[in-house]
Formats: C-alpha cells, structure tokens, sequence
C-alpha cells in the first residue's frame, strides 16, 4: 500500500475511523517503546528532558481564565523564557500543558488535527464529552514514555459547552489518562501546590469566590498565583520583571477564545500585583 | 470485448453517455470571489452539496451520493494527514486534484469492468488575494478545468458547476459579464443566485444558446426562492483564522437576495 501522505487510499474506512488510527495507518505516528529496565523495574535514566510547569485556570464571571507561565527546564538549567504551555485546540477549546513539551505539543497537535477531522467528516462538531475523552486516550497512548521516565504531560483542558445548557467546562488530568472535572479551579506542574493554595483561599476566604470575579481580577489574581509559585519552585518563571516576560493568559467564553495582549496584562500587572 | 481497441472506445463512449445522463439533472453550484472571499452558493432542498476540505478548500459536488462520500473522505484524509506531517500552509489545492483525485477518478473511468465514480466536483481555495483563488472542476473522468488563463481566455474569479455542459458555458457567459472579483458580499450573492438561476433554467430547456432575458432570470429566480433553500459557505480571505470555512445558513442569506 502507498504510505506516502498523498497516495489516494481506496479501501477508505468509513465514517468509524478517527484520526490517530488514520495516522497510524499511514505511519505518521510514533507510539511509545519501552526501553530495557533495571532489575527493580526502573528505568535508566540518562538525559534530563525539557519540561515545562505550573498552568492554572479557573472560572470566573467571563467564562474560564488559562494561564501558564513561560519557563522550560531541563533538570536545573532553564531551557527557554518565552515557552507557550497554553495552546488553542479549536474556537472553544484550550489545553494548557505542563511536562515534556515535545510530547505535549505533539499531542496538542494530534487532539487539533482530531477535532476538525471529525467535524470535516462527519458534518458535525464533536461534544464536549468526545473531546475530553480524545485527550483521555492520548494520554493513555503515551503511557509507554511516561513509565520510561520521559514523555509525562499532565494537562488541563478548558472549553465552553454551547450545547443544551450553555457553560464553560474545565478538566484537569492524570499522566495516565483519567479526567476529573473541576468546579471551580485546577492547577498542575511542579508550581501547583502553591497555586492551589492560593486558589483555594481566593475561593472560600477572598473578597469574592472566583467564579464571580471580573478578568481584571481574575487576571491580577493568575498574576499573582504564579508569581508565588516561582517564589519557591526554580521550574516556574512567574512574571519575569528585568526581562519584561508575562505568562500567557487565554480567556475561553461563550464567544470564542480570547488571547489577552501582553500590553493589557503588564498593566494590571503594575496596577495590582508589582 | 475489450481485446479489440474499438470496443473499448465504444464501451467508453457508452459509459460517458450513461454517466452524463445521471449527472444531467444535478442542480448548479456557483462559486465565486468576491473582496473578502469566496463564496460557494445552491439551492436545493434534499442533500447537502457544498463542503468543508481543509481550512482554506472548499468542495461543492454533483452525483451519486455513495460516490461523492468516497471522494470527500478521501480529500479531507489526504489533506488533514499532509497539514498534520507538514502544515497547513503545504497543503495545496493544485496538488491535491491533480497528483491525488484527477489520477485515480481516470483509472477508475477507464477500467471498463469495474465501477466510474459518479460524481463532479467543483473546489475553491482562498488565497491572500483575490488574484490568488483557485477554482478546479475535476469531472467523472479525471479532467480538470481551472480557472487560470489559457490562450484562448482570461483568467476568471469564479466557476461553476452543473448538470450539462450547456448549461456550464451560459452561467460562465453570464458570470464573465455580471461579475467583477472586487465585489462586496451582497454583489456576489446576488450574482451567484443569478448564475444559478440561468443554470437551473438551461437544465429545463436542453436546446438554448442564448442567455435568457433579465426578466425572465429574476422570475424564475423569485420562483426557485419561493420554493428550495440556499446552501451556501464562505472561505474568507481574513488571515487571523487559521479555518476559513464557514457554512451559511439559510436566513443569513435570504434578506441580502430578496427585494
């Protein structure tokens, strides 16, 4: 059979295929090799990944806010100052990625290409429900690398619900795969301790819950959390004041996703956080 | 039968005028490109005609449903696996019809004892400028017409897409003279319902050479109205969105035609 992309398949597989089985089909895919273990079942690790960390989101009055700081880092030497972990995946929907970028960026790019896949196809979007679950299975494919020690992501996937009862949808995930639902905020990456405290306080003892909060303060207050964060965690970058780095902060709503500029968060940042 | 080389070229000739007589009733399909786009516009009122490909393709279609499914997969298959493995930017409507669809549809065509693909299909891709749209045909047989400049004619900001032949020539004819590619979204819609008014009307009457009168378009278009709903889509030329694509629904549409 003709492997190349542009070789015409006539045995098409109809409307059940998704598109990772068509890319494996086609061998664009590559799937996890487990290398030899040590006799107590570890891997030998050799070389230290990139990794990126600490994104968070949660909801507030204008849909779900995503925010994820800029760092990646390879063991204790930082890599980049300018990652972004926040990635649009359709009109509605964001996954914000923490862990090993090369596998997380491929995985966003898979979920993209699935998503418009099937709408092309099958004349319709796929829900809410299917989406979450197409990551689920992503993560479940990469299990292979995250066992050798090298390719973990543990994402967030922020969307909006324009079916029959209109509201925006956040789950966080496991390495392995299993999706929990957020009701309010969720945090992941090595900064996410401190975020989740400070997410929680907002929550139950701030001026106001989060879920009532307006993006100025919903942003003043992702600012901040991240800010804590790379106080103690060295993998997280906070907001880099000497070299004018801000996290990347995307707000999904009803309409769309909006990207928000860096001119807008430097200046809540100055007005509120500095 | 097929050792004898003239009873190949009689099974040929045969098989296209079969397969000419199932696409003859086939509603038209105008695309056209306009200031901000292109603009794909039918009416009917049974099965969807026009759809997406990739972020910047469009596809309109005629024929067997079956046929149409097999060729639209396929398209969306071959561009979705070269946008993923490359990227979107590499996936081009010229190398899609003609190293992918335009072979195979021959062959298929051509292997008189196995089955033709009983479809025509009219695609778009929205460039950056309007100079830069293309418009293919690819017919049952494997041949495409594009919209580019060939000696004998200019290059054209739109194409179209019908049962007949006839019927193909008088929507250009009328297209080449109503259209302009600068055009605003109302001018284009109004001139897409138009070209499709002429085509459907070509369909009824197989032996017309001339358009028909003006008045004569615009009653049958005000009758067709009165009865089928618009399929249209748009590909937009704005490059802040990665996909261009978006169907229009019915009502979008109805106020801009209707006077």
């Amino acid at each position: 059979m003709d492997r190349s992309p542009l070789g015409f398949d006539q045995s098409f597989p109809g409307a059940a295929d998704d598109f990772s089985a068509l890319l494996r089909r086609k061998g664009l895919l590559s799937s996890a090799v487990i290398g030899p273990m040590t006799r107590d079942g570890t891997q030998p690790r050799t070389w230290q990944p990139t990794e990126a960390t600490t994104i968070l989101a949660f909801k507030f009055s204008g849909g779900v806010l995503v925010a994820g700081d800029r760092r990646a880092t390879a063991g204790n030497t930082v890599v980049y100052d300018r990652a972004d972990k926040v990635l649009e995946i359709d009109r509605h929907s964001i996954m914000a990625i923490a862990g090993v970028p090369a596998t997380a960026w491929e995985m966003a790019r898979v979920l993209e290409h699935s998503l418009q896949y099937f709408r092309r196809t099958q004349l319709q979007e796929m829900s809410v429900d299917g989406k979450v679950r197409a990551l689920s299975k992503l993560l479940r494919d990469n299990f292979g690398f995250v066992m050798q020690g090298v390719g973990v992501v543990v994402p967030i996937f922020a969307t909006y619900d324009g079916n029959s009862k209109p509201e925006a949808r956040l789950y966080f995930y496991d390495a392995m795969g299993a999706q929990f639902e957020a009701t309010d905020y969720a945090a992941t990456g090595s900064g996410s301790p401190a975020v989740r405290g400070i997410l929680y306080y907002e929550n139950n003892w701030g001026v106001k819950p989060l879920h009532e909060l307006g993006e100025e303060e919903a942003v003043s207050i992702a600012l901040r959390a991240l800010d804590t964060a790379a106080e103690s965690d060295t993998a997280t970058a906070g907001v880099d004041r000497a070299g004018k780095i801000y996290p990347v902060i995307k707000i999904v709503s009803r309409e769309g996703i909006t990207t928000l500029p860096e001119s807008k968060i430097a200046a809540v940042f100055k007005e509120m956080v500095a | 039968m097929i050792e004898e080389p003239y009873r190949w070229v009689e099974a040929i000739a045969n098989r296209r005028e079969y397969i000419e007589g199932q696409l003859a009733p086939g509603s038209p399909i105008a695309a056209l490109g306009y200031r901000d786009g292109i603009l794909f516009l039918t009416l009917g009122q049974t099965r969807q005609k026009l759809f997406e490909i990739y972020d910047r393709i469009g596809m309109g279609a005629i024929g067997h449903p079956g046929d149409i499914e097999r060729l639209r997969m396929a398209a969306i298959e071959l561009a979705s696996t070269e946008g993923f493995n490359r990227s979107a930017a590499d996936v081009s409507l010229r190398r899609l019809v003609h190293y992918s669809l335009s072979p195979v549809m021959k062959s298929a065509f051509e292997q008189i004892y196995g089955p033709p693909y009983l479809a025509r299909m009219l695609f778009a891709e929205v460039g950056a400028r309007p100079e830069d749209d293309m418009f293919l045909r690819v017919e049952y047989d494997g041949e495409i017409a594009s919209n580019g400049a060939t000696y004998a004619r200019a290059r054209q900001d739109f194409a179209v897409l019908s049962g007949t032949r006839q019927s193909v020539e008088l929507m250009e004819a009328f297209l080449k003279t109503e259209h302009t590619p600068d055009t605003s979204f109302e001018a284009a819609a109004n001139s897409a319902l138009d070209a499709w008014s002429v085509g459907h009307m070509l369909l009824q009457t197989s032996d017309a050479k001339e358009l028909p009168e003006r008045a004569a378009i615009a009653e049958h278009r005000r009758e067709q109205l009165a009865r089928a709903a618009i399929e249209a889509a748009v590909l937009e030329r704005d490059g802040t969105a990665a996909i261009r694509y978006r169907s229009l629904a019915d009502k979008e549409l109805r106020s801009l035609v209707t006077q």
